[in-house]
Protein backbone atom coordinates (compact mmCIF):
# COMPACT_ATOMS: atom_id res chain seq x y z
CA UNK A 1 0.00 0.00 0.00
CA UNK A 2 1.25 3.44 -0.87
CA UNK A 3 1.83 5.84 1.93
CA UNK A 4 -0.59 8.67 1.27
CA UNK A 5 0.85 12.11 0.86
CA UNK A 6 -0.70 14.77 3.01
CA UNK A 7 -0.81 18.21 1.50
CA UNK A 8 1.00 20.80 3.59
CA UNK A 9 -2.18 22.76 4.32
CA UNK A 10 -4.09 19.84 5.83
CA UNK A 11 -4.26 18.99 9.48
CA UNK A 12 -4.87 15.26 9.71
CA UNK A 13 -6.60 15.24 13.08
CA UNK A 14 -9.99 16.81 12.39
CA UNK A 15 -13.43 16.22 10.87
CA UNK A 16 -15.17 13.10 9.76
CA UNK A 17 -13.02 11.37 7.21
CA UNK A 18 -9.36 11.43 8.01
CA UNK A 19 -7.46 13.30 5.31
CA UNK A 20 -5.26 10.35 4.54
CA UNK A 21 -8.33 8.30 3.73
CA UNK A 22 -9.57 11.10 1.51
CA UNK A 23 -6.22 11.18 -0.22
CA UNK A 24 -6.47 7.45 -0.80
CA UNK A 25 -10.00 7.68 -2.09
CA UNK A 26 -9.11 10.58 -4.31
CA UNK A 27 -6.42 8.48 -5.96
CA UNK A 28 -8.59 5.45 -6.66
CA UNK A 29 -8.66 4.57 -10.35
CA UNK A 30 -11.21 1.79 -10.16
CA UNK A 31 -14.27 3.06 -12.09
CA UNK A 32 -16.57 1.51 -9.49
CA UNK A 33 -15.24 4.08 -7.06
CA UNK A 34 -15.18 6.98 -9.49
CA UNK A 35 -17.86 8.85 -7.60
CA UNK A 36 -16.30 8.28 -4.22
CA UNK A 37 -12.96 9.38 -5.62
CA UNK A 38 -14.44 12.53 -7.10
CA UNK A 39 -16.22 13.29 -3.84
CA UNK A 40 -13.06 12.70 -1.89
CA UNK A 41 -11.12 15.07 -4.13
CA UNK A 42 -13.78 17.72 -3.59
CA UNK A 43 -13.72 17.11 0.15
CA UNK A 44 -9.97 17.43 0.28
CA UNK A 45 -10.12 20.78 -1.40
CA UNK A 46 -12.80 22.10 0.92
CA UNK A 47 -11.88 20.39 4.14
CA UNK A 48 -8.60 22.15 4.35
CA UNK A 49 -10.62 25.28 5.07
CA UNK A 50 -12.74 23.59 7.75
CA UNK A 51 -9.75 22.02 9.37
CA UNK A 52 -7.89 25.29 9.44
CA UNK A 53 -10.90 27.01 10.96
CA UNK A 54 -11.57 24.42 13.59
CA UNK A 55 -8.13 23.76 14.95
CA UNK A 56 -7.92 21.84 18.22
CA UNK A 57 -8.10 18.14 18.77
CA UNK A 58 -10.83 16.06 17.28
CA UNK A 59 -13.01 14.53 19.98
CA UNK A 60 -13.13 11.19 18.20
CA UNK A 61 -9.57 10.16 17.51
CA UNK A 62 -9.43 7.99 14.43
CA UNK A 63 -8.42 4.44 15.22
CA UNK A 64 -7.64 3.33 11.68
CA UNK A 65 -9.88 0.30 12.16
CA UNK A 66 -12.47 1.25 9.54
CA UNK A 67 -10.16 1.93 6.61
CA UNK A 68 -12.10 1.20 3.42
CA UNK A 69 -14.31 -1.62 4.67
CA UNK A 70 -15.71 -4.03 2.14
CA UNK A 71 -19.13 -2.58 1.50
CA UNK A 72 -21.55 -2.24 -1.35
CA UNK A 73 -21.66 1.35 -2.57
CA UNK A 74 -24.99 2.98 -1.70
CA UNK A 75 -25.73 0.64 1.17
CA UNK A 76 -26.50 2.60 4.31
CA UNK A 77 -24.50 2.08 7.47
CA UNK A 78 -26.60 3.54 10.29
CA UNK A 79 -26.00 3.58 14.01
CA UNK A 80 -28.49 5.11 16.43
CA UNK A 81 -27.43 5.97 19.96
CA UNK A 82 -29.45 7.06 22.98
CA UNK A 83 -28.17 9.96 25.11
CA UNK A 84 -30.70 9.09 27.84
CA UNK A 85 -31.56 12.72 28.55
CA UNK A 86 -27.94 13.76 29.02
CA UNK A 87 -26.02 16.19 26.83
CA UNK A 88 -23.14 13.80 26.29
CA UNK A 89 -22.41 12.34 22.89
CA UNK A 90 -22.62 9.82 21.40
CA UNK A 91 -24.61 8.04 24.13
CA UNK A 92 -25.43 4.35 24.36
CA UNK A 93 -25.57 2.48 21.07
CA UNK A 94 -29.09 1.07 20.64
CA UNK A 95 -29.53 0.10 16.99
CA UNK A 96 -27.05 -0.77 14.28
CA UNK A 97 -27.61 -1.28 10.56
CA UNK A 98 -29.83 -4.25 9.82
CA UNK A 99 -31.14 -4.68 13.34
CA UNK A 100 -34.93 -4.83 13.69
CA UNK A 101 -37.10 -1.98 14.92
CA UNK A 102 -37.65 -1.75 18.66
CA UNK A 103 -40.27 -0.08 20.82
CA UNK A 104 -38.74 3.43 20.95
CA UNK A 105 -40.32 5.59 18.24
CA UNK A 106 -37.44 8.10 18.32
CA UNK A 107 -34.92 5.36 17.52
CA UNK A 108 -37.11 3.91 14.78
CA UNK A 109 -37.84 7.31 13.23
CA UNK A 110 -34.16 8.29 13.24
CA UNK A 111 -33.18 4.97 11.68
CA UNK A 112 -35.86 5.20 8.99
CA UNK A 113 -35.18 8.89 8.34
CA UNK A 114 -31.49 8.28 7.77
CA UNK A 115 -32.41 5.43 5.43
CA UNK A 116 -34.84 7.65 3.50
CA UNK A 117 -32.16 10.32 3.16
CA UNK A 118 -29.55 7.87 1.94
CA UNK A 119 -32.13 6.46 -0.47
CA UNK A 120 -32.89 9.86 -2.03
CA UNK A 121 -29.27 10.91 -2.45
CA UNK A 122 -28.04 7.54 -3.70
CA UNK A 123 -30.84 6.62 -6.10
CA UNK A 124 -31.42 10.11 -7.50
CA UNK A 125 -28.01 11.77 -7.43
CA UNK A 126 -25.59 8.87 -7.02
CA UNK A 127 -24.29 10.32 -3.77
CA UNK A 128 -23.15 7.71 -1.28
CA UNK A 129 -23.85 9.11 2.18
CA UNK A 130 -22.87 12.46 3.68
CA UNK A 131 -19.36 12.61 2.27
CA UNK A 132 -20.15 10.91 -1.03
CA UNK A 133 -17.88 8.05 0.02
CA UNK A 134 -20.11 5.91 2.23
CA UNK A 135 -19.47 7.59 5.54
CA UNK A 136 -21.35 5.75 8.31
CA UNK A 137 -24.45 7.67 9.36
CA UNK A 138 -24.62 8.22 13.09
CA UNK A 139 -27.43 9.76 15.08
CA UNK A 140 -28.17 10.33 18.74
CA UNK A 141 -31.73 10.60 20.11
CA UNK A 142 -33.03 11.67 23.54
CA UNK A 143 -30.37 14.37 23.76
CA UNK A 144 -30.76 16.63 26.79
CA UNK A 145 -33.75 17.28 28.99
CA UNK A 146 -36.81 18.64 27.17
CA UNK A 147 -34.35 19.77 24.52
CA UNK A 148 -36.11 21.81 21.81
CA UNK A 149 -33.74 21.23 18.96
CA UNK A 150 -32.01 19.00 16.45
CA UNK A 151 -28.63 19.68 14.91
CA UNK A 152 -25.73 18.31 12.93
CA UNK A 153 -22.59 18.65 15.06
CA UNK A 154 -20.04 18.01 12.33
CA UNK A 155 -20.04 14.26 12.90
CA UNK A 156 -23.54 13.14 13.78
CA UNK A 157 -27.18 14.11 13.86
CA UNK A 158 -28.52 14.93 17.30
CA UNK A 159 -32.22 14.99 18.22
CA UNK A 160 -33.93 16.35 21.33
CA UNK A 161 -37.25 15.12 22.73
CA UNK A 162 -38.85 18.57 22.75
CA UNK A 163 -40.53 20.07 25.79
CA UNK A 164 -43.91 18.45 25.15
CA UNK A 165 -45.65 21.85 25.37
CA UNK A 166 -44.49 23.55 22.19
CA UNK A 167 -42.41 20.87 20.51
CA UNK A 168 -42.78 17.13 20.09
CA UNK A 169 -39.70 14.96 19.56
CA UNK A 170 -37.59 16.20 16.65
CA UNK A 171 -37.42 12.81 14.90
CA UNK A 172 -41.16 12.99 14.24
CA UNK A 173 -40.67 14.66 10.86
CA UNK A 174 -38.53 13.10 8.13
CA UNK A 175 -38.01 16.57 6.64
CA UNK A 176 -36.19 17.53 9.87
CA UNK A 177 -33.99 14.44 9.67
CA UNK A 178 -33.22 15.15 6.01
CA UNK A 179 -32.54 18.78 6.93
CA UNK A 180 -29.91 17.84 9.52
CA UNK A 181 -28.20 15.31 7.30
CA UNK A 182 -28.04 17.82 4.47
CA UNK A 183 -26.08 20.16 6.74
CA UNK A 184 -23.48 17.38 6.74
CA UNK A 185 -23.51 17.19 2.94
CA UNK A 186 -23.15 20.96 2.67
CA UNK A 187 -20.21 20.81 5.07
CA UNK A 188 -18.50 18.32 2.77
CA UNK A 189 -19.26 20.25 -0.41
CA UNK A 190 -19.91 24.01 -0.77
CA UNK A 191 -19.39 24.44 3.00
CA UNK A 192 -21.40 27.66 2.96
CA UNK A 193 -20.53 29.98 5.81
CA UNK A 194 -23.24 29.95 8.47
CA UNK A 195 -23.79 33.69 8.54
CA UNK A 196 -26.01 36.15 6.65
CA UNK A 197 -26.95 35.20 3.06
CA UNK A 198 -24.53 32.28 2.69
CA UNK A 199 -25.90 30.99 6.00
CA UNK A 200 -29.48 31.40 4.79
CA UNK A 201 -28.50 29.42 1.68
CA UNK A 202 -27.00 26.73 3.90
CA UNK A 203 -30.33 26.61 5.74
CA UNK A 204 -32.40 26.67 2.58
CA UNK A 205 -30.44 23.80 1.02
CA UNK A 206 -31.18 21.76 4.14
CA UNK A 207 -34.88 22.61 3.84
CA UNK A 208 -34.92 21.81 0.10
CA UNK A 209 -33.44 18.35 0.50
CA UNK A 210 -35.31 17.78 3.76
CA UNK A 211 -38.55 18.34 1.85
CA UNK A 212 -37.33 16.16 -1.02
CA UNK A 213 -36.46 13.30 1.37
CA UNK A 214 -40.08 13.36 2.56
CA UNK A 215 -41.59 13.72 -0.91
CA UNK A 216 -39.40 10.96 -2.36
CA UNK A 217 -40.20 8.59 0.50
CA UNK A 218 -43.93 9.22 0.11
CA UNK A 219 -43.85 9.42 -3.71
CA UNK A 220 -45.47 12.84 -3.73
CA UNK A 221 -45.34 15.05 -6.78
CA UNK A 222 -44.98 18.82 -6.42
CA UNK A 223 -48.78 19.18 -6.57
CA UNK A 224 -49.34 16.58 -3.88
CA UNK A 225 -46.62 17.64 -1.43
CA UNK A 226 -47.17 19.91 1.57
CA UNK A 227 -43.87 21.78 1.12
CA UNK A 228 -43.78 22.09 4.90
CA UNK A 229 -40.67 21.65 7.03
CA UNK A 230 -41.23 20.00 10.37
CA UNK A 231 -44.86 19.03 9.97
CA UNK A 232 -46.09 17.42 13.21
CA UNK A 233 -43.29 18.92 15.26
CA UNK A 234 -45.58 21.35 17.09
CA UNK A 235 -47.85 19.95 19.78
CA UNK A 236 -51.62 20.39 19.57
CA UNK A 237 -51.29 23.42 21.84
CA UNK A 238 -49.61 25.46 19.11
CA UNK A 239 -51.54 27.25 16.38
CA UNK A 240 -49.46 26.12 13.46
CA UNK A 241 -48.85 23.29 11.01
CA UNK A 242 -45.06 23.27 10.79
CA UNK A 243 -41.86 25.28 11.32
CA UNK A 244 -41.69 26.62 7.80
CA UNK A 245 -43.54 26.62 4.51
CA UNK A 246 -41.46 26.61 1.34
CA UNK A 247 -44.50 27.25 -0.82
CA UNK A 248 -45.73 30.19 1.27
CA UNK A 249 -43.04 31.42 3.66
CA UNK A 250 -44.49 33.24 6.64
CA UNK A 251 -47.65 31.11 6.90
CA UNK A 252 -46.52 28.03 8.85
CA UNK A 253 -47.72 29.22 12.24
CA UNK A 254 -49.48 32.10 13.96
CA UNK A 255 -49.57 31.50 17.67
CA UNK A 256 -50.18 33.51 20.85
CA UNK A 257 -46.91 32.36 22.39
CA UNK A 258 -44.66 31.94 19.35
CA UNK A 259 -46.02 34.84 17.36
CA UNK A 260 -46.35 34.71 13.61
CA UNK A 261 -44.01 32.81 11.29
CA UNK A 262 -41.54 35.60 10.39
CA UNK A 263 -40.10 34.14 7.19
CA UNK A 264 -39.98 36.43 4.14
CA UNK A 265 -40.75 35.06 0.68
CA UNK A 266 -39.04 37.77 -1.33
CA UNK A 267 -36.18 40.26 -1.13
CA UNK A 268 -38.64 43.09 -0.48
CA UNK A 269 -39.14 41.64 3.00
CA UNK A 270 -35.53 40.55 3.65
CA UNK A 271 -34.85 40.63 7.40
CA UNK A 272 -31.76 42.48 8.63
CA UNK A 273 -30.94 41.19 12.09
CA UNK A 274 -28.04 40.25 14.30
CA UNK A 275 -29.99 37.37 15.84
CA UNK A 276 -29.72 33.84 14.50
CA UNK A 277 -26.41 34.48 12.71
CA UNK A 278 -27.99 37.20 10.62
CA UNK A 279 -31.41 35.59 10.33
CA UNK A 280 -30.30 32.40 8.59
CA UNK A 281 -33.56 30.62 9.54
CA UNK A 282 -35.62 33.62 8.44
CA UNK A 283 -34.17 34.70 5.12
CA UNK A 284 -33.91 31.08 3.99
CA UNK A 285 -37.59 31.57 3.10
CA UNK A 286 -36.50 33.49 -0.02
CA UNK A 287 -34.39 30.75 -1.67
CA UNK A 288 -36.87 28.15 -0.33
CA UNK A 289 -39.65 29.79 -2.26
CA UNK A 290 -37.44 30.09 -5.35
CA UNK A 291 -36.97 26.32 -5.28
CA UNK A 292 -40.70 25.73 -4.88
CA UNK A 293 -41.42 28.05 -7.84
CA UNK A 294 -38.99 26.08 -10.01
CA UNK A 295 -40.71 22.84 -8.98
CA UNK A 296 -44.13 24.32 -9.66
CA UNK A 297 -43.10 25.50 -13.12
CA UNK A 298 -41.41 22.24 -14.09
CA UNK A 299 -44.08 19.98 -12.56
CA UNK A 300 -43.86 16.31 -11.69
CA UNK A 301 -41.49 15.09 -9.00
CA UNK A 302 -39.43 17.87 -7.45
CA UNK A 303 -36.48 15.59 -6.67
CA UNK A 304 -35.96 15.05 -10.40
CA UNK A 305 -35.13 18.15 -12.49
CA UNK A 306 -35.32 20.84 -9.73
CA UNK A 307 -33.52 18.65 -7.18
CA UNK A 308 -30.85 17.74 -9.71
CA UNK A 309 -30.18 21.40 -10.50
CA UNK A 310 -29.83 22.27 -6.80
CA UNK A 311 -27.73 19.18 -6.06
CA UNK A 312 -25.33 19.79 -8.93
CA UNK A 313 -24.97 23.41 -7.90
CA UNK A 314 -24.25 22.46 -4.29
CA UNK A 315 -21.65 19.88 -5.22
CA UNK A 316 -20.16 21.67 -8.21
CA UNK A 317 -17.53 24.35 -8.40
CA UNK A 318 -19.75 27.41 -8.87
CA UNK A 319 -20.14 28.35 -5.21
CA UNK A 320 -17.82 29.94 -2.69
CA UNK A 321 -18.07 29.70 1.10
CA UNK A 322 -19.51 33.20 1.18
CA UNK A 323 -21.76 33.05 -1.88
CA UNK A 324 -24.82 35.25 -1.53
CA UNK A 325 -28.32 34.82 -2.97
CA UNK A 326 -27.38 36.45 -6.28
CA UNK A 327 -24.35 34.19 -6.68
CA UNK A 328 -26.45 31.13 -5.90
CA UNK A 329 -29.13 32.27 -8.34
CA UNK A 330 -26.49 32.69 -11.06
CA UNK A 331 -25.01 29.28 -10.25
CA UNK A 332 -28.36 27.45 -10.38
CA UNK A 333 -29.23 29.24 -13.61
CA UNK A 334 -25.92 28.14 -15.13
CA UNK A 335 -26.47 24.57 -13.92
CA UNK A 336 -29.98 24.47 -15.38
CA UNK A 337 -28.72 25.71 -18.76
CA UNK A 338 -25.85 23.23 -18.76
CA UNK A 339 -27.96 20.21 -17.78
CA UNK A 340 -31.23 20.94 -19.56
CA UNK A 341 -30.35 23.43 -22.30
CA UNK A 342 -30.20 27.19 -22.45
CA UNK A 343 -33.67 28.60 -23.00
CA UNK A 344 -35.29 25.30 -22.09
CA UNK A 345 -38.16 24.87 -19.63
CA UNK A 346 -35.90 24.27 -16.63
CA UNK A 347 -33.55 27.16 -17.40
CA UNK A 348 -36.50 29.47 -17.90
CA UNK A 349 -38.15 28.26 -14.68
CA UNK A 350 -35.02 28.97 -12.65
CA UNK A 351 -34.64 32.47 -14.10
CA UNK A 352 -38.28 33.29 -13.45
CA UNK A 353 -38.20 31.91 -9.91
CA UNK A 354 -35.25 34.05 -8.86
CA UNK A 355 -36.86 37.09 -10.51
CA UNK A 356 -40.16 36.45 -8.71
CA UNK A 357 -38.47 36.43 -5.30
CA UNK A 358 -36.55 39.57 -6.23
CA UNK A 359 -33.04 38.12 -6.30
CA UNK A 360 -32.52 38.48 -10.05
CA UNK A 361 -33.84 41.58 -11.73
CA UNK A 362 -34.53 42.47 -15.35
CA UNK A 363 -34.94 38.89 -16.54
CA UNK A 364 -38.70 38.54 -16.44
CA UNK B 1 -31.27 45.89 37.61
CA UNK B 2 -32.47 43.32 35.12
CA UNK B 3 -31.03 40.51 33.06
CA UNK B 4 -32.43 39.46 29.69
CA UNK B 5 -31.60 36.17 28.01
CA UNK B 6 -32.63 35.85 24.39
CA UNK B 7 -32.22 32.53 22.61
CA UNK B 8 -32.33 32.60 18.81
CA UNK B 9 -31.57 30.09 16.09
CA UNK B 10 -31.99 26.40 16.60
CA UNK B 11 -33.45 24.21 13.87
CA UNK B 12 -36.79 25.95 14.37
CA UNK B 13 -35.33 29.46 14.20
CA UNK B 14 -37.77 30.64 16.87
CA UNK B 15 -36.57 33.31 19.32
CA UNK B 16 -37.46 33.05 22.98
CA UNK B 17 -36.67 35.71 25.57
CA UNK B 18 -36.58 35.41 29.34
CA UNK B 19 -36.20 38.39 31.67
CA UNK B 20 -35.52 38.71 35.37
CA UNK B 21 -35.94 41.92 37.39
CA UNK B 22 -33.48 41.40 40.18
CA UNK B 23 -35.23 43.60 42.74
CA UNK B 24 -38.46 41.60 42.31
CA UNK B 25 -36.74 38.32 43.20
CA UNK B 26 -36.95 36.85 46.72
CA UNK B 27 -33.12 36.95 46.93
CA UNK B 28 -32.02 40.13 45.07
CA UNK B 29 -28.61 40.32 46.76
CA UNK B 30 -27.73 36.78 45.67
CA UNK B 31 -28.80 37.61 42.11
CA UNK B 32 -26.76 40.83 42.05
CA UNK B 33 -23.65 39.08 43.36
CA UNK B 34 -24.06 36.29 40.86
CA UNK B 35 -24.52 38.69 37.92
CA UNK B 36 -21.50 40.73 38.98
CA UNK B 37 -19.39 37.58 39.23
CA UNK B 38 -19.99 36.49 35.62
CA UNK B 39 -16.94 36.59 33.32
CA UNK B 40 -18.47 39.22 31.00
CA UNK B 41 -15.16 40.31 29.51
CA UNK B 42 -13.91 36.80 28.78
CA UNK B 43 -16.47 35.93 26.12
CA UNK B 44 -14.92 35.42 22.71
CA UNK B 45 -16.51 34.91 19.30
CA UNK B 46 -16.79 31.41 18.00
CA UNK B 47 -17.58 29.94 14.57
CA UNK B 48 -21.34 29.54 14.10
CA UNK B 49 -22.50 25.97 13.59
CA UNK B 50 -25.73 24.88 11.90
CA UNK B 51 -28.92 24.82 13.94
CA UNK B 52 -27.34 25.44 17.33
CA UNK B 53 -28.86 28.10 19.56
CA UNK B 54 -27.26 31.50 20.05
CA UNK B 55 -27.74 33.21 23.43
CA UNK B 56 -27.72 36.99 23.74
CA UNK B 57 -27.37 37.97 27.38
CA UNK B 58 -27.89 41.56 28.46
CA UNK B 59 -27.38 43.09 31.88
CA UNK B 60 -26.46 46.76 31.59
CA UNK B 61 -23.76 47.75 30.90
CA UNK B 62 -22.89 44.25 29.71
CA UNK B 63 -24.03 42.45 26.58
CA UNK B 64 -22.59 39.20 25.25
CA UNK B 65 -23.54 36.69 22.55
CA UNK B 66 -22.57 33.11 23.28
CA UNK B 67 -22.97 30.10 20.99
CA UNK B 68 -24.75 27.15 22.58
CA UNK B 69 -21.68 24.87 22.75
CA UNK B 70 -19.92 27.58 24.80
CA UNK B 71 -22.80 28.06 27.25
CA UNK B 72 -21.08 26.21 30.09
CA UNK B 73 -20.18 26.79 33.72
CA UNK B 74 -21.56 30.06 35.12
CA UNK B 75 -23.29 30.94 31.82
CA UNK B 76 -25.17 27.69 31.85
CA UNK B 77 -26.05 28.37 35.46
CA UNK B 78 -27.32 31.83 34.52
CA UNK B 79 -29.51 30.56 31.67
CA UNK B 80 -30.99 27.88 33.93
CA UNK B 81 -31.64 30.37 36.73
CA UNK B 82 -33.29 32.89 34.41
CA UNK B 83 -35.48 30.23 32.83
CA UNK B 84 -36.41 28.85 36.26
CA UNK B 85 -37.36 32.34 37.47
CA UNK B 86 -39.67 32.53 34.44
CA UNK B 87 -41.23 29.21 35.31
CA UNK B 88 -39.73 27.19 32.45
Amino acid sequence: MDNPQISPGLHPNCTIVPPYLLVRLAKLDDPRFAQAAAAARASLLRDSQIRQLRGGTHPFAYSGARTLPARTPGQSDRTISDAGGQERLPGRRVRAEGQPAGSDPAVNEAYDGLGATQNLFWTQYGRDSIDGAGLPMDATVHYGKEYDNAFWDGERMVFGDGDGQVFNRFTISSSVIGHELTHGITQFTANLQYQDQSGALNESISDVFGALVEQHAQTQSTDEASWLIGEGLFTDQVEGVALRSMKAPGTAYNDDVLGKDPQPGSMADYVETEEDNGGVHLNSGIPNRAFYLVAEAVGGNAWETPGRIWYDTLTGTGLRRDSDFAAFAAATTETAARLYGSGGTAHDAVLRAWATVGVLTGSE
Amino acid sequence: MKVIVSRSGGMAGIRLTWEVRVEEQPDPATWADFLNSLPWDDVTDSEATPDRFAYRIRCAPHEVVIAEPQVNGPWRDLVNRVRAANGM
